[in-house]
């Protein structure tokens, strides 16, 4: 199983298949932002969006899309709050700010928000 | 897909009225037409009031959609714009048999959604940074500056080029708040100064009154408006204490990207004065909709969205979604509120002996409010001018009108402008700056909240505040 650090340090990437994004690596998703929508409800009584941790990643179906690469546009990136398993939720130091960018033939480039694009947590 | 299509569909459907149209919307007789559509209304072809009806439900679904329905205002939006808009279409073409108003309001949503546009993507390529620590007193610069712009670059100009450099300045303590004050100062109050700051103050110089008439007569009110606005939001900031404890080490730079899209930027504002009645050797394309400038404007947006940089539009994330939604809401809100201008123009007629300054005020920033802001300006202007038995389409007789009696031109055009930060839906850019902030991850108040939480405490006295010291009685 790799750390979120191996994945952002080697430039691992994610995939994406329809409305479905899988992350490699483990993680609690605390917030999520698609388009104008902001997600923070991920129960299953909400149909907003759910995320299942597997043992060897994490997957996210967000549920009021069909194809994700038709509603997210060429600039435009997801946006999540995570905090990787195993390490401290209360902490806010351990939440970590990630942008998602849906590249060709599926993959999900996966980067820390650097400041470069607005992410307001 | 499907959306496009639909609205093309709708495109052509609407311009086939161009064919057919009495008026002559780009042949340099616009602005009389404009005025005949107000004794129109006032002499024979007013509509029933049930027409207001499409109207009424339009604007209730765009302030309860997102708060009770929003899955389905999401999805659906569009297709209710266009379809309450199209039973307006249907009335005025089949019963009342005018395609008068609906190719003139074609012709002005078309010069609208195409200013907007072109300002939209060029200012999309141009990134600023201002690498400075955010404190009350650096943000609320900063909006006076925007306020400022928004005269040279219009308010759609001056808020898409600075919404995002402002965000990014207050990232670490940004609220709603901060977004909500861009919207009042940059995004309307801003742009009373000039033609070119909003659109109802273009036409009224289309119509005749003298470029720096606005600036001469509403300065004063400009400054007041705008200082009392800051002074506000420099104390709602002062209590914010968020990112106070952040030690990160600035430069003090503004680091500016995106010259060539100021170019862009220069040639749409340029263009905004290539009109038949501004330029006599503007060549008309009458009877088409649009005229020369739209078709400038087009061409611009493609060529900036074309070669800009994919750098910056990835630090903008660039999208079209927020001009598509004007775009929808629009085409609804233009052709509904098609009956509801004729019906206030009516009224005006009927009562113009009686409208004060302080009627004239009140009522078109009201009604600027929830409605496009430049058809009330020519509704009310034309109500204004009629009390003295003047006529709007004499440009000598505006001159006249503007000499004798100021401070009604002065009361219509301050309400239109500065009313429009009432809603969300009182200016173009107000919705696209919601849009991006969203986008960004943070939550705007819905339609209502905007209204109790922001409008009501912060504008409405200000307004009160003008309206008692300039415009009563």
């Amino acid at each position: 199983m790799r750390t979120l650090d191996e994945v952002l340090k080697n430039n691992i990437n994610g995939l994406y298949y329809g409305n479905r994004i899988i992350l490699p690596f483990r993680a609690e998703i605390l917030k999520a932002i698609i388009e104008k929508d902001i997600i923070t409800d991920f129960s299953t009584t909400h149909k907003g969006a759910q995320y299942n941790i597997t043992d060897k990643y994490t997957e996210i179906y967000f549920l009021e899309y069909k194809e994700l690469a038709e509603e997210v546009s060429k600039y435009e990136t997801i946006k999540l709050v995570v905090v990787e398993e195993g390490k401290d939720l209360f902490d806010f130091g351990n939440h970590r700010r990630l942008i998602l960018h849906l590249k060709e033939k599926h993959y999900l480039k996966i980067e820390e928000a650097n400041g470069e694009i607005l992410f307001v947590e | 897909m499907k959306k496009i299509l639909f609205f093309a569909l709708l495109i052509i459907f609407l311009s086939s009225f161009a064919e057919k149209g009495v008026y002559a919307f780009q042949n340099g007789e616009g602005v009389q037409t404009e005025n005949q559509l107000s004794e129109n209304a006032s002499l024979t072809s007013v509509p029933p009031v049930f027409m207001v009806g499409p109207f009424v439900l339009l604007l209730a679904m765009i302030a309860t959609g997102p708060l009770f329905y929003a899955r389905f205002w999401g999805k659906h939006y569009y297709k209710v714009a266009i379809a309450l808009g199209l039973v307006v279409v249907f009335y005025y073409w089949f019963v009342m048999k005018d395609t008068g108003h609906l190719v003139h309001t074609l012709g002005e949503y078309i010069s609208f959604i195409m200013l907007l546009g072109s300002l939209f993507v060029a200012s999309g390529g141009i990134l600023i940074r201002v690498d400075r620590k955010a404190t009350p007193l650096v943000n609320a610069a900063m909006l006076l500056v925007g306020a400022v712009l928004a005269n040279v670059f219009g308010t759609t100009g001056a808020s898409m080029l600075l919404i995002r450099p402002f965000m990014n300045l207050n990232k670490k303590r940004l609220k709603p708040y901060h977004i909500i004050f861009f919207i009042f100062v940059v995004s309307n109050v801003g742009g009373v100064l000039t033609p070119i700051g909003d659109p109802p103050l273009f036409l009224g110089f289309l119509l005749g009154v003298p470029f720096f008439w606005f600036f001469a007569h509403s300065w004063f009110i400009w400054l007041i408006a705008v200082a009392i606005i800051l002074a506000v939001f420099f104390f709602v900031d002062r209590n914010n204490k968020e990112g106070e404890s952040d030690d990160a080490e600035y430069s003090g730079k503004i680091e500016f990207k995106g010259f060539k899209n100021l170019v862009y930027l220069a040639i749409i504002l340029g263009s905004v004065l290539l009109d038949p009645n501004v330029m006599s050797w503007v060549p008309s394309l009458s009877p088409l909709p649009f005229g020369i400038r739209e078709i400038l404007m087009a061409v611009i947006m493609v060529v900036a969205y074309k070669t800009a940089d994919s750098k910056i539009l990835e630090y903008n994330e660039f999208t079209f979604d927020p001009i598509k939604e004007v775009a929808f809401l629009f085409i609804g809100i233009f052709a509904t509120m098609i009956p509801a201008l004729q019906l206030v123009a009516y009224q005006a007629g009927v009562m113009k002996d009686s409208l004060t300054t302080g009627i004239f005020y009140w009522a078109s920033g009201g009604l600027s409010s929830i409605l496009d802001n430049a058809p009330t300006f020519v509704t009310f202007l034309s109500g204004a001018m009629g009390r003295t038995g003047l006529d709007m389409n004499s440009k000598i007789q505006v001159q006249q009108f503007v000499a004798s009696s100021p401070v009604y031109l002065q009361s219509i055009s301050v309400a239109c402008v500065f009313f429009g930060a009432n809603t969300y839906i009182g200016n173009g850019p107000n919705f696209m700056v919601k849009s991006i902030a969203e986008s960004s991850g943070l939550k705007m108040p819905s339609f209502f909240g905007y209204i109790v939480k922001y409008s009501l405490p912060v504008l409405i006295p200000v307004f009160f505040f003008i309206w008692f010291v300039f415009f009563r009685g």
